[in-house]
């Protein structure tokens, strides 16, 4: 009933056609329903804007045999009495609309000046800040969402206490447990402003960084290595991890975010010299900085064995790039268009190649990012790598001589060596490792991207096939998302460097551009609330669901561009609302009427994240290593968790065991194996942007939770941190426990069956059980 | 199990079958209603057999000779127009088979020579080749056969079925599926939608070790995990007390009493090597290129013979694998993905039926859709052309054991095997047919969701097919 509420006021076109000539009348349809599309996009090769174009018609013939409706393929299409059936993906036009159609044709089709093209869908339409609705509320946010549960007659839930507060804020800006001298100092604080204090000094946190970069990571499929059977180490990865959650630290304003991460080389072109740099001037470090974004493009799935064909791993890459941009930055599911017209949604087959031209001529390449000094240092000791190197070789050369003595030997089998070869391979052996001790270590590189000259013709790939080549398409920016600048070039692009990259950063972050601000907020409200304004924050096209509060989105949109960009004044704003900060307790009837929220009249319950899962344990038991950035660490599993891994010796396990106490954003992320901890709590897979996490509560979840490993030296860790902490009264420990894990101290009833249970079990399966809590993995 | 929840049980005459209960419906809420299983039940465990990607009626089990006449031609415009994903209908050259077809079993079912090891088995098969639906992408019609609704949200047949039936094994997840890797679609596929989280699907791992974690710690003995596992039950059933509207708080009590007892069996369940030499070579298990699928249906008579209700396997990986969906060579691509899977399917029909198992157990081998009977891309003969795009209109798919009586054909497609023609059956009624055969009555196996009682089969579906699977 609530969809259909919500569907119902978002139908503009429902009146009807009373007091209308027939022209005027269809015309308001077709303007409506049809030319999103069949507009200036061309959809099927058809334009309904101007009489002309209609009698000439699509791919399918003529739209319209003036007084013939019958003989109409338009008429025709939206009675879906045939094979084309109009509008496709969702509901046809009414009776009424139908009936005005036929009796326009049948009156001879008068049609005078052009259809208006202006966007039908909603998302496509400019962002207009819409009027704050009266009401109590201080916050406009309570506004939107007050009128809209009083018209739905929903009661919304109390406000939740201080201790729920703190705990789900740290867990929804930091990912971690608050601690608990920081619970009694919010509960005791006295100062009307404490709740705002909190939220401050959560955001000005560090942790906050590590926790909001992972979720723009889900986004944008981030991964340490490149999928599919060869899955290859992409080992720069983790500077973009970096960048990220520097970014997101520093209140980096969003447009620069996206500028810096399409375009940063373009936008900022004066640091593309880096070798030439003795030492590396601060410009030239934040330039550098910048340009780390653009790694975003270094990052998909893609099979290496395409390298083979050049044009066919370029076809992959730009396919890969354009759905990756649409996905994260437009919230649109382009993938279709890639071999067709898209079939729901106004985004043509050329749309998609002129986006695709936009990376046309860029490529991802792996370079220095040191001054000259480093690649110094590195080349006036290189003679010590080719030192090491001869060591192998003559290591290999000895084992291939006794292997040719034992020629006969069936393949695989261990080679036999005398005493001498014995003794001279341990010699050499030792010597390598000495050797590649001294050897100078590789001075440090990124994947950015860079430009190659001359930038190649882009064409319409039929089917996708890039041995196909079509139309050949200039680059641009779909024509139904209203209209965008050209992109000027010389009339020869053989030789020229390219800013098309700059033209599309310019396009999405313009204050017209209907979609990234949208998208965005409903992304960051999503990881607020559990769930976005609208559902499907990868999908604001027609397959995607219609928003539950079109205006609350709008206003938020409206707001991030006017506050700059500011993902924290974002933050503040959604926090300090009535809505967020609700009980998520059940209103009985609230619940009858809208048991999904989504008029949100209570706080969604949230399941924690795997990273968060994982995190929390560290952190509760007192073993979470803080240390920030770095190169991915890869944590020892055990025989049997290895066992789904095709290649083991592809998961290089980081020496420093404080190491594997890092927090989740830390570690590796390989493709084609997910670290089993984390699958199973539903981690992305990394194949493609991931707009929203899973939320499964299945039986192999507990048994990771009882019998995993981590979790049981977790719990002697939480043990021991208790005897330390608390010391040896078990009244003491069983309150840390409850305390450092739960945030609150165990209530009398708990205590006394945690006090009655200690004694035999002893205080690591007490530690354990705590750690099992469902309390521990759900934030109220 | 409480006293008020076991008088409940037999109250609404669910009796045994339901033995599980007390994982599966902690509450009374949870449970279906009693009028949904009133029909005679032929089957009590289905396997699905996913063949991911859409298989070819046309190269498998729906010869169509004329293809071969008009290869190269545009269809004949008598056969009208459809829309099609990726290929233009009206523009695209018919492409021929080069399958060659033979009549199998007493009931001479026809089928293609990529089909040598279920050939043998055609008289256990009930073929039907009328299926259709109007889902022609990957999510769309993945979540048609899967949950019944081309969106997502819905939840799927797997979940409708434990739903209704409760789980026979207390100590196995009633609802089990295994992947190849990757699909076109996601985990919505076997997600319990708006049914209680407990019904969701639970997916094993692929490899030698299908369940980690099932060792307990060593200073754990059963008996003080046992007694661990009751203080933990105590503090989240309290932690749930409040908050009683959330079934994940419920499923999640759940799962670790069914953890706790899948850490007897499942071992068990997961050694394959206790099989015997002629079993897994049954399986096709012998064989590298059949190794993989054998594994996972050996593993699905194993769950079933355990008493796991809903079983479903897939062939095919979308990540770094191949899967049916042969929009290029499609010839090739279905040599492939047929070696990969027909001694095995084979061998589990054998193994079920000589086990006895075949009566109780129903099996469902299909895809989301058939393909075309036009080429996709080109014609000339390269690595891109000759394939098939994807066709809902008419399509095959095929039922055995479970009181189907085999050897028989439902439903044709036109000349071309673009439409079903004949006897046509929709997803619902496929849905409808299966839920029947279970004794569940489509219509009345509904739960109450946004203020309307919902089915897996909508306001659609019919079960006008069963009396015909079953005579």
């Amino acid at each position: 009933m609530l969809r259909m509420l919500l569907a119902l006021s978002l139908a503009p076109a429902a009146t009807s056609a009373q007091n209308a000539t027939p022209e005027s009348a269809a015309r308001r349809i077709i303007e409506a329903k049809c030319v999103s599309c069949h507009g200036a996009s061309k959809m099927a090769g058809l334009d309904l804007r101007q009489r002309p174009a209609m009698l000439t018609g699509g791919a399918r013939g003529a739209a319209i045999v003036p007084g013939k409706p019958e003989d109409s393929l338009l008429y025709r299409a939206v009675k879906r009495d045939g094979d084309v059936k109009m509008p496709p993906g969702k509901a046809a036009l009414g009776p009424e609309e139908i009936d005005a159609i036929r009796a326009w044709i049948a009156a001879g089709a008068p049609w005078t000046g052009e259809a208006k093209s202006a966007p039908s869908w909603w998302s496509f339409r400019k962002i207009i800040r819409p009027p704050v609705p009266a009401g109590s509320a201080s916050s406009p946010i309570d506004r939107y969402i007050n009128t809209a549960l009083s018209k739905a007659g929903l009661a919304a839930a109390p406000p939740a206490d201080r201790r729920t507060l703190i705990r789900r804020l740290s867990f929804n800006l930091h990912g971690l447990p608050p601690d608990p001298a920081d619970v009694d100092r919010f509960l005791n604080d006295k100062d009307p402003q404490a709740y705002e204090k909190l939220i401050d000094r959560l955001l000005e946190s560090p942790r906050y960084g590590e926790r909001w970069g992972r979720h723009w990571l889900d986004v944008i499929r981030y991964a340490d290595t490149g999928g599919f059977e060869t899955d290859v180490l992409l080992a720069n990865a983790w500077r973009y991890r970096d960048y990220v959650i520097r970014s997101f630290n520093n209140d980096k304003p969003f447009d620069t975010f996206v500028k810096e991460q399409i375009a940063a080389d373009e936008i900022w072109p004066d640091n593309l010299d880096l070798a030439g740099a003795y030492e590396m001037p601060k410009s030239k470090a934040a330039n550098l900085e910048r340009r780390l974004g653009t790694s975003l493009y270094s990052l998909g799935a893609l099979p290496v064995e395409f390298t083979f064909f050049g044009d066919q791993w370029r076809a992959e890459w730009q396919a890969e790039a354009v759905e990756t941009t649409a996905a994260a930055f437009l919230g649109l599911t382009f993938n279709c268009a890639r071999c067709h017209d898209h079939k729901f949604d106004p985004i043509s087959q050329k749309d998609y190649y002129r986006l695709s031209a936009v990376f046309a001529g860029s490529e991802d390449r792996e370079v220095p990012i040191v001054s000259q000094m480093g690649i110094f240092e590195y080349t006036r000791h290189q003679a010590k790598v080719v030192a090491a190197d001869q060591l192998k070789r003559r290591l290999q050369l000895l084992d291939a001589a006794v292997r040719e003595r034992q020629k006969s030997l069936p393949k695989g089998a261990k080679l036999d060596y005398t005493p001498e070869e014995r003794d001279q391979r341990e010699s050499l052996l030792r010597q390598l490792g000495e050797a590649y001790m001294k050897a100078p270590t590789l001075y440090a590189k990124a994947n950015l991207l860079v430009h190659t000259a001359p930038v190649p013709d882009t064409h319409v790939l039929a089917g996708g096939e890039f041995k196909q080549k079509g139309e050949r398409v200039t680059p641009g920016f779909p024509a139904s998302l209203g209209p965008a600048p050209a992109i000027d070039e010389p009339a020869d692009t053989q030789w020229f460097i390219p800013r098309r990259r700059k033209a599309l950063a310019e396009w999405l972050t313009s204050r017209d551009h209907p979609l990234l601000a949208r998208v965005m907020v409903n992304r960051i409200w999503g990881w607020h609330f559990g769930q976005g304004l609208v559902a499907t924050p990868n999908d604001f096209g027609r397959q995607g669901d219609a928003p539950s509060h079109p205006e609350l989105l709008d206003w938020l949109a409206a707001e991030l561009i006017e506050n700059g960009w500011s993902l924290k004044k974002l933050h503040r704003q959604i926090l300090l609302s009535d809505a967020y900060q609700r009980s998520s307790q059940a209103v009985p009837a609230s619940l009858a009427k809208d048991s999904e929220n989504r008029l949100l009249w209570r706080m969604n319950r949230r399941r924690l994240e795997a990273e968060e899962i994982r995190d929390n344990i560290l952190a509760t038991s007192g073993a979470l290593n803080a240390k920030m950035f770095g190169e991915p660490v890869v944590p020892e599993l055990s025989r049997e968790e290895m066992d789904g891994m095709r290649d083991p010796s592809q998961w290089p396990i980081t020496a420093d065991p404080a190491e594997h106490d890092r927090r989740s954003v830390y570690l590796f992320v390989k493709r084609s194996f997910r670290n089993p901890m984390m699958e199973v709590f539903n981690s992305p897979d990394a194949s493609a942007s991931c707009a929203r996490r899973e939320e499964s509560t299945v039986a192999p979840q507990s048994l990771a939770m009882m019998n995993g490993e981590f979790l049981t030296k977790s719990a002697a860790r939480f043990a021991a941190r208790l005897k330390k902490d608390a010391g040896p009264d078990p009244a003491a420990q069983v309150d840390h426990a409850w305390r450092l894990a739960l945030g609150r101290p165990p209530d009398a009833e708990e205590q006394r069956r945690a006090l009655a249970y200690l004694p035999n079990a002893g205080l690591d399966k007490l530690c354990l059980l705590v750690l099992n809590l469902s309390e521990m993995i759900y934030v109220d | 199990m409480s006293i008020n929840r076991r008088a409940f049980l037999e109250r609404s005459g669910l009796g045994l079958g339901w033995v599980a209960a007390n994982w599966l419906g902690q509450r009374a809420q949870a449970a279906p209603p009693a009028a949904a299983k009133t029909l005679p039940a032929s089957a009590k465990a289905v396997i699905s057999l996913f063949m991911h990607g859409g298989p070819s009626h046309i190269e498998l089990f729906d010869p169509k000779p004329a293809l071969n006449r008009l290869h190269g031609q545009l269809v004949p415009a008598s056969f009208g127009h459809v829309q099609l994903q990726f290929s233009k209908f009206n523009e695209s050259p018919v492409l021929g088979s080069k399958r060659t077809f033979q009549r199998h079993g007493q009931a001479g079912i026809e089928m293609s020579d990529l089909l040598p090891n279920l050939a043998h088995h055609a008289d256990k098969l009930a073929v039907i080749k009328s299926m259709y639906h109007d889902g022609f992408t990957h999510t769309a019609a993945l979540n048609f056969l899967n949950n019944g609704w081309p969106r997502l949200g819905r939840p799927s047949v797997g979940s409708w079925v434990v739903y209704g039936l409760g789980s026979e094994s207390d100590s196995l997840p009633a609802f089990v599926v295994m992947l190849e890797g990757g699909i076109k679609s996601g985990p919505e596929v076997w997600s319990s939608g708006f049914l209680p989280a407990v019904y969701q699907g639970t997916t094993l791992r692929q490899g030698p070790s299908p369940i980690l974690n099932l060792k307990r710690p060593e200073s754990m003995t059963s008996a003080s995990q046992r007694q661990w596992l009751d203080e933990l039950k105590w503090f989240n059933e309290r932690h749930r007390e409040p908050r009683r509207e959330d079934s994940a708080l419920d499923a999640r009590i759940a799962s670790y009493e069914l953890a706790f007892r899948m850490q007897s069996t499942a071992p068990e369940l997961a050694d394959l090597s206790k099989e015997s030499a002629a079993t897994r070579a049954l399986y096709g298990m012998d064989d590298p290129r059949t190794a993989d699928f054998g594994a996972r249906c050996l593993m699905a008579r194993r769950l079933v013979e355990r008493g796991v209700r809903f079983v479903q396997l897939w062939s095919g990986n979308t990540t770094g694998g191949e899967d049916w969906d042969g929009h290029k060579q499609c010839d090739a691509n279905h040599q492939r993905m047929a070696a990969k899977t027909d001694k095995p399917i084979a061998g589990l029909l054998e193994d079920l039926a000589k086990r006895g198992l075949l009566d109780s157990t129903l099996v469902v081998w299909g895809g989301e859709f058939g393909r075309t009977p036009t080429s996709d891309g080109s014609m000339n003969g390269g690595g891109d052309s000759l394939g098939r795009d994807h066709n809902p209109y008419g399509f095959t798919i095929w039922l055995a054991g479970g009181g189907v009586k085999g050897g028989k054909v439902i439903g044709r497609t036109d000349e071309i095997g673009l439409r079903q023609i004949e006897d046509g059956v929709h997803v619902h009624d496929l849905h409808a047919s299966i839920l029947a055969l279970l004794g569940l009555d489509h219509t009345k196996l509904t739960f109450p969701y946004q203020g309307r009682d919902f089915r897996l089969t909508d306001v659609h579906g019919s079960t006008a097919l069963v009396p015909r699977l079953r005579t």
